[in-house]
């Protein structure tokens, strides 16, 4: 592993953490691990409000940025620039490679099938949408579902038959994954991202997807890669630590936040409140001193008008 | 009495009192008792005697009240427009006490039907009434409907919200409903690449709702990439509440999205990139009493604009605070039809809600500062300071870093203050007066400063005096058929840090 360049400390801005996972963003996961496997030391921050965009994960230091989609991804792009690479010596070895790609193809599309296609939707609401008001996170939650049938290539006629192609594929590459792993700790005896990739995937698949998902219960039957799976996420992931984003909690629609703990306030704080309170209530009632006085739509001097009978008479 | 808006000037004057002696010389002429016609007038004498009834209508005119009353208002020629879109129009006329109201109320009710655009022409006649009830007047109010409904027009405009004049073509459908109605559909393109396609549609009044209602939905694109590096995409609708001389109340609910196409943004304008729901209530207080808006030379206006947004029960909806103010005060000088301007400009924006404290505010909703449009010319909006580039003041963020030179992206401030001094002078050839063409000498100042996330707490206003920009210069004006053309010599005083201020020659246009 090349020693990492002196840098400010990294940055990662991911989604929202949920599943007891820091996210559950299947392009963001690996990024965390990859990370945690270096010891390289990072802040984790989120993006709430852009599900759509193909920039996220990112990571920043200083004037640095390196986005999701340069490169090939934020993994690459730390190699290229010389600040993290984990790979180093294994590119050269064929099944690093052919592994890598598996799971970078088959594995992500069977995982992007189940999450906006083989399930109930609930679990990218909540990974995608939930912090976004209800007519947009609706609207793109449909705009993405139209994208990834186009990106997979499935139409009504074929439907069944392209999801059969997609769990039999997930088959082959658990199988083989399972197998090239073995009981070790790693698949190639040290972290790599190959390492960083699998677990992203198989943390989310075994956390976030429903029990009833397929492609969930396909991944249970290899027990060396689910005991895989969990031993790093007790060792890389402080379940104490997840918590929610630094912003506020947001209600479900008709709801009320029930048992939110008040924040203590300073006395300017409670001053700001009250000055704005005040001011916000005498905006609403000059507004409605000035329709009832100038005239609105109950104006009683025309209703008068028109009920009293001064003989005028109109030709049409 | 006619009002008539196409010949103004041909009105023939006709005199109720005139019209009582017709009807008695055709019971004359009708009476059962046959007599011998007298020899008939002259053309010479019906002249003289027509001439002196004028003119003694118009000493009864000047000198007192000549007491009427309408008896019945008929309209004639509406065959799509419904009545009490025209009756609404012509209330004041029925309660006019003399011949003099009567003529300004007709005056005023034909300039009001022809503000509505739905018509081809109108000719408002006064007649007497019946013979039975003297001293009243019946009104005939001929219409002529548009017989093409469809209109387009290009022009060049400045709104009161826009950063920049824009370009616009409209295409107009009138009163399809017959309620006076008026659709359009537009597409506007501004200098910083915004474009706006919207579609919309105008009611005078609706039954007893005596407030005009607009609504219109529209789709915003502003770029935004050179000075701060995102775009901004609206698409929403706008509904218009209240529309007076002076007040004025909107709601907008839009969809908007902030986007970075280039990858170079700062961190702070990274961590706003993505989609936002504002539900936002505007409400507009104007009292304009200068004796003209584009080269004011006497009076005194005062704009107040506040903000509201967040008023949707969803939590997760863009939630701020913003109000502004204006003020302006000309002063008229002794010489060359000089006239000097004073103004000033305050604004300040928060979030609110949960935890807005460490909130940072909206970056779109923000005050920036900087350009080339006129302060003198455009009254509320955002504020100019000549000399200084686009988005050229105040708070900045460096970028992504590609290469040796690390650029910045001008992220706005929450609260603006600005000031202006200008003196407007004819310049001293004929042919510049003729054309309206005139010079000015003027200097300006403002600051902004970042008042969210904590930052209030350091806030000094001291500090935020001192660290002022200012550019003073000279130019002149040249008001054209379309746009207002102005060259501007800008010199500048004070900038700081990485402002965008630049000595030099400003060319800008804007709407009349």
């Amino acid at each position: 592993m090349e020693a990492p360049r002196e840098r400010e400390e990294l940055t990662l801005v991911v989604r929202r953490p949920c599943f007891g996972l820091p996210t559950a963003c299947p392009s963001c996961l690996p990024v965390y691990f990859y990370l945690k496997f270096s010891g390289f030391p990072f802040q984790l921050e989120f993006n709430l409000i852009h599900p759509d965009s193909d920039q996220i994960p990112y990571i920043e230091s200083d004037s640095y940025v390196a986005y999701n989609n340069e490169k090939g991804g934020v993994i690459e792009s730390l190699k290229d620039d010389g600040i993290l690479d984990m790979d180093s010596e294994l590119w050269s070895t064929p099944d690093f490679t052919s592994m890598k790609a598996m799971i970078g193809s088959w594995l992500e599309n069977a995982l992007q099938y189940e999450l906006w296609l083989g399930s109930d939707g609930s679990s990218v609401q909540k990974i995608y949408y939930a912090d976004l008001p209800w007519p947009l996170g609706k609207i793109l939650h449909l705009k993405q579902i139209r994208m990834v049938k186009q990106h997979l290539g499935i139409t009504k006629e074929h439907a069944e038959r392209r999801e059969a192609e997609i769990y039999q594929k997930a088959m082959i590459a658990y199988g083989a994954l399972s197998t090239s792993l073995g009981e070790e700790e790693f698949f190639f005896n040290r972290p790599s991202s190959l390492d960083a990739a699998f677990l992203g995937h198989a943390l989310i698949v075994l956390q976030a997807l429903p029990e009833t998902s397929p492609l969930r219960s396909k991944l249970s039957q290899y027990d060396n890669l689910v005991r895989y799976a969990e031993k790093h996420k007790a060792q890389y992931i402080d379940t104490s630590s997840i918590s929610s984003p630094q912003f506020p909690s947001f209600p479900k629609r008709g709801s009320k936040p029930k048992g939110a703990a008040k924040k203590e306030r300073t006395p300017e704080e409670k001053k700001f409140r009250k000055r704005a309170k005040y001011f916000l209530i005498a905006q609403f009632v000059a507004a409605l001193l000035f329709l009832t006085i100038m005239g609105g739509p109950f104006d009683n001097n025309e209703l008068e008008m028109d009920d009293e009978d001064q003989g005028f008479s109109y030709d049409d | 009495m006619e009002s008539r808006e196409e010949n103004p000037s041909n009105g023939e004057e006709r005199d109720p009192q005139d019209s009582i002696d017709e009807d008695e010389e055709d019971s004359e002429i009708d009476g059962e008792d046959y007599q011998p016609e007298p020899p008939p007038p002259s053309q010479e004498s019906r002249l003289r005697a027509h001439k002196a009834r004028l003119t003694n209508l118009s000493r009864k005119l000047s000198s007192e009240q000549v007491p009427i009353r309408v008896h019945d208002v008929l309209i004639k020629g509406n065959t799509k427009t419904k009545d009490w879109v025209i009756e609404a129009v012509l209330e004041e006329l029925k309660h006019a006490g003399s011949l003099q109201e009567l003529l300004q109320a007709a005056s005023l009710a034909n300039f009001r039907l022809q503000e509505l655009g739905i018509f081809h022409s109108v000719n408002i006649v006064l007649d007497s009434g019946p013979k039975e009830l003297p001293g009243t007047a019946n009104v005939v109010v001929n219409i002529v409907e548009a017989s093409n409904p469809l209109s387009g027009e290009i022009g060049y405009y400045t709104k009161p919200e826009a950063r920049s004049s824009t370009l616009e073509g409209v295409l107009k459908l009138k009163n399809l409903l017959g309620y006076g109605d008026l659709w359009d559909g537009s597409f506007a393109y501004g200098w910083n690449q915004t474009s706006e396609l919207s579609a919309g549609v105008f009611f005078p009044r609706f039954k007893s709702w005596t407030n005009p209602l607009i609504a219109r939905v529209f789709l915003i694109t502003q770029d935004w990439l050179k000075y701060s590096s995102y775009n901004e995409q609206s698409l929403g609708l706008s509904l218009g509440l209240i529309s007076s001389r002076n007040h004025d109340l909107t709601y907008n609910l839009s969809w908007r999205t902030l986007a970075d196409p280039s990858q170079m943004s700062s961190r702070l304008v990274r961590r706003q990139l993505g989609h936002g729901l504002s539900s936002a209530l505007k409400y507009t207080f104007r009292y304009d009493r200068r004796n003209s808006p584009m080269r004011p030379t006497r009076g005194y206006a005062f704009v107040s604009t506040t903000q509201v947004g967040g008023l949707v029960p969803d939590a997760r909806s863009l939630r701020f605070l913003r109000q502004e103010f204006d003020l302006r005060y000309a002063v008229p000088l002794e010489f060359n039809n000089a006239a000097i301007n004073f103004g000033m400009s305050v604004g300040a924006l928060f979030p609110w809600g949960p935890g807005f404290l460490e909130k940072p505010s909206p970056l779109p909703e923000r005050f920036y500062l900087g350009g080339n449009s006129s302060p003198l010319s455009t009254l509320g909006g955002s504020a100019s300071l000549l000399g200084f580039g686009t988005r050229g003041v105040g708070p900045s963020e460096p970028r992504r870093q590609t290469g040796d030179t690390i650029e910045r992206d001008f992220v706005g401030g929450d609260l603006s203050v600005t000031a202006f001094a200008d003196i407007s002078f004819d310049l001293p050839f004929k042919w510049c007066r003729k054309s309206g063409i005139y010079g000015h000498l003027f200097a300006c100042g403002g600051n902004l400063a970042k008042l969210t996330q904590d930052e209030f707490r350091n806030f000094s206003f001291q500090n935020f005096l001192k660290s002022y920009r200012s550019s003073v210069g000279a130019g002149i004006v040249v008001p054209t058929n379309i746009v207002r053309l102005e060259v501007n010599y800008c010199y500048v005083l004070r900038q700081f840090d990485f402002d965008r201020g630049k000595t030099g020659l400003r060319i800008s246009f804007s709407s009349l």
